[in-house]
């Protein structure tokens, strides 16, 4: 039993997947015979709003993270990874997509995003460890635009953080998606895991 | 059949809470389930859906929350182990039968899940339905982990069986979607009929029989206070001086902090589980083995009264710490946090230690829910905010099209609840002497629009009503409706055709038009403009999403700017439609967005379509 206690913050816009990706991290610690608990909030989000999960592993009652708590920040798309820096404990590491999905506002020209070095800098500052990978170019290389986010999920197992390596993860991938997505899900995890090196 | 969830006693299942409740229905031998989808309970009739090949229960969705609690209320008058789903707010509308039903009592045994929403995720308000279980007469459970989701459901179905009694299962949107381990108990045949025995004296509640009945459900719920004071669900660990009572999801919060701040010895726990009827012995003797006590649950202080009323009574000394007294940051608005919690014990455990702080956020473009791309209702909106403008007031209902109230489409001005846009658009038109415009979705006209219809006919209010008909339960997932076409429900349903349904009412000015079609949109909106009483337009498009996953309907073209310019900027402006991209004054289309519902198109000139998936 690996009794290591970390709290995973992921973070997306609705209509991405991030949901499908935050299940499938929970149910491959638990195969690890890991106490998980996870936790998602989504009320209208399928309609392009942020979507928020926690993945928390080693005896957490709760689902919630709060600012200052996460040890791990996966951003599936760069604004959103800026806004959730909050949630980033002292130390803690991001593992960022590298793309923006613009928010309407954006595309009514009533805001400007941030620049992209900017938020670099800002996670750098934060993080003890960071990385952008372009998620969604991944996933369109792994054959389906939403395997990006599995791209992450190949990433975070590189870093050492988890109990557990990419092979666990592909397990999970062959265990848990529906054969259809499978393939493009295994390819995404190589290639998001191989961004890190 | 093979499911996940019908897998043998002793499987250890990473699980939803909602798919918790589902198994631990099973568990108890469910017979029928009835529902109205609503966030953040739909996933429970949802996950017995995708069960129904088992051919171990029956399921309905009902066209509302009363008519789904009536139904299971029959099926339960018959005999049958009934669970019934909704949302806080679908209670109100449930809560007709429900206070009668608690007198008379449902042999075969009826438990309805309530899920709240505190902190308003997805919903109008954030009312506390533990008042239900008062006002009622209803045990209550509240569970806080996935396991205890399917314990719980299980508990409360076995109770409801053994007394005959309506039960309360209460959760909250953080149990409903968190995710965690639960190990399953073994999974019986369905339950056996009770058989009905005809007693005028007690199912046909006329007021001599419902006096009667009232002191009968009193001395019920005096009979299972042993239980109750003896169950499992409630349970005290510690035995330090400060004492927490943690009901909901605050005692997973209680543990998490007590643990993170080795706050062990200091403290003891009451989790309350069963929260209703009060188990007020476990509390009198938790009160006399502490010195101050915290009380930790979200929304209205109703075990915290009780404590007051406890503490009174018995002339108790001790500390009472809560949201009544005012006592930061505890009170009755939204969600607690590990935050809040970490605050409202710290000053009492350790003087010295350092109270959490929200930190500063930065402030980004915001990213609130928006009608997805190729969605017909930003058709319907762009129309009839083009005809209408601000000359008439938008009466709003409960779907995705609430969405409509984000400029620049600005389609909503007022909201109650569901059913409300046509009643209250008749009260304001009458009263305000302004037009009113009214939308509502399918599923929202036949939950309780038509009664609304039915009074604005009599009542010769005069009203334009736009029924946004998309085919579907679309904001929550899609379930069945009446509106649903006949292929896609299958035999169980039946289709009915709402415009038949709207003549049927009394409404003589019906129209019908499709909502990719701007020109016939804006004719028959500005036609229906200059005419009195209530009429009636009928936007039939799939939703989007159902188009393609369920109808699979595949895209022939999408959309791309030919021309920048005034033109197309306009278009963007106005539409305002989720692929719209605009990178340094340059406007463009997503085609990883776009579906290719060409309503652009027909707008401004400046766009153009081109063919292919891509």
């Amino acid at each position: 039993m690996h009794n290591k206690r970390l709290r995973i913050y992921l973070t997306g816009v609705g209509g991405q997947g991030t949901l499908t990706a935050t299940t499938l991290l929970a149910r491959v610690i638990l195969d690890h015979g890991i106490d998980v608990v996870s936790g998602e909030i989504h009320g209208m989000a399928q309609r392009g709003g942020v979507v928020e999960s926690s993945v928390l592993m080693g005896g957490w009652q709760s689902p919630s993270i709060y600012y200052g708590e996460a040890d791990v920040l996966l951003g599936f798309e760069l604004l959103e990874t800026l806004r959730a820096l909050p949630y980033l404990a002292p130390g803690g590491v991001v593992l960022s997509a590298s793309e923006f999905v613009p928010p309407p506002d954006v595309n009514m020209g009533l805001a400007a995003l941030p620049e992209k070095e900017d938020i670099r800098r800002q996670v750098r500052a934060a993080a003890s460890r960071s990385w952008f990978i372009p998620i969604s170019d991944l996933g369109r290389q792994a054959g389906a635009l939403q395997s990006g986010n599995t791209a992450l999920l190949g990433a975070l197992c590189t870093t050492g953080l988890l109990p557990f390596g990419l092979e666990a993860l592909k397990d999970g991938i062959r265990k848990y998606l529906p054969p259809k997505v499978a393939y493009a899900n295994l390819q995404a995890a190589d290639l998001g895991a191989a961004a890190t090196r | 059949m093979h499911h996940p969830l019908l897998a043998p006693e002793g499987t250890k299942m990473l699980l939803l809470g909602n798919e918790a409740i589902a198994r631990g229905a099973l568990e108890a031998g469910v017979m029928l389930v009835t529902c109205y989808p609503g966030t953040p309970s739909s996933e429970v009739p949802d996950t017995f859906y995708s069960l129904m090949e088992s051919g171990r229960f029956l399921l309905e969705y009902s066209v509302n929350e009363k008519v789904a609690l009536e139904v299971a209320g029959g099926a339960a008058l018959a005999g049958a182990l009934c669970l019934v789903t909704m949302k806080h707010v679908g209670v109100n509308v449930a809560a007709d039968p429900l206070l009668t039903m608690a007198y008379t009592g449902l042999p075969g045994g009826l438990v309805l899940l309530s899920a709240d929403d505190p902190g308003c995720h997805s919903s109008q308000n954030e009312q506390d339905n533990r008042y239900y279980a008062r006002s009622a007469g209803l045990p209550c459970f509240e569970p806080a982990s996935a396991q205890e989701a399917k314990d719980m459901t299980k508990a409360a179905l076995l109770l409801a069986r053994r007394i005959q009694q309506p039960v309360l299962l209460r959760t909250t949107t953080r149990v409903n979607h968190l995710r965690g381990p639960v190990v399953f108990g073994p999974l019986p045949e369905p339950a056996e009929l009770v058989p009905f025995k005809r007693d005028l004296r007690r199912f046909v509640p006329v007021p001599a029989v419902a006096r009667i009945r009232h002191r009968a459900l009193a001395a019920i719920l005096d009979g299972i206070r042993p239980e109750v004071e003896a169950s499992p669900f409630n349970r005290i660990s510690g035995s330090g001086s400060v004492g927490i009572l943690a009901s909901g999801i605050s005692r997973a919060f209680a543990h998490d902090v007590v643990l993170a701040n080795n706050w062990q010895k200091q403290v003891s726990i009451l989790d309350f589980g069963m929260t209703w009827p009060l188990a007020e012995k476990t509390l009198e003797t938790f009160m006399r083995s502490v010195k101050t006590l915290v009380v930790l649950e979200e929304g209205e202080p109703l075990v915290e009264q009780a404590v007051y009323a406890i503490a009174g009574r018995l002339s108790l000394s001790l500390s009472i710490k809560g949201k009544m007294a005012g006592d930061a940051p505890l009170s009755i608005f939204g969600e607690y946090s590990p935050l809040i919690v970490h605050n409202a014990l710290a000053p009492l455990i350790d003087a010295h230690a350092p109270l959490r702080e929200v930190p500063a956020c930065p402030e980004l473009p915001q990213r609130p829910p928006n009608l997805c791309a190729g969605c017909a209702h930003r058709s319907v909106f762009y129309a009839a905010r083009k005809l209408f403008g601000d000359s008439t007031c938008y009466s709003s209902d409960i779907g995705c099209y609430t969405l409509g109230l984000l400029p620049p489409l600005s389609c909503a001005d007022f909201l109650f609840c569901m059913g409300s846009s046509i009643s209250a658009g008749s009260g304001f038109a009458r009263a305000g002497g302004k037009l009113v415009l009214g939308f509502i979705g399918d599923s929202t006209f036949f939950h309780s629009g038509m009664t609304g219809l039915v009074n604005a006919v009599f009542n010769r209010h005069n009203l334009l009503l736009i029924i946004l008909d998309n085919g579907t339960t679309a904001m929550t997932g899609h379930q069945p409706n009446p509106a649903v076409q006949q292929e896609v429900l299958g035999n169980t349903c039946v289709h009915m055709d709402i415009a038949s349904v709207v003549r049927g009412l009394g409404v003589s000015r019906v129209a019908k038009v499709r909502g990719y079609n701007q020109k016939a949109i804006q004719r028959l909106l500005a036609e229906m403009k200059e005419e009195n009483g209530v009429r009636v337009l009928i936007v039939e498009e799939p939703c989007v999403l159902f188009a393609r996953r369920t109808l699979r309907k595949k895209r022939v073209c999408t959309a791309y700017v030919a021309e920048q310019g005034a033109d197309a900027r306009q278009c963007a402006e106005t539409l305002a439609c989720q692929a719209f991209r605009r990178k340094d004054g340059i406007i463009d289309v997503d085609p990883e967005l776009c579906t290719g519902c060409m309503v652009c198109m027909q707008i401004s000139s400046a766009f153009k379509a081109k063919k292919g998936e891509e």
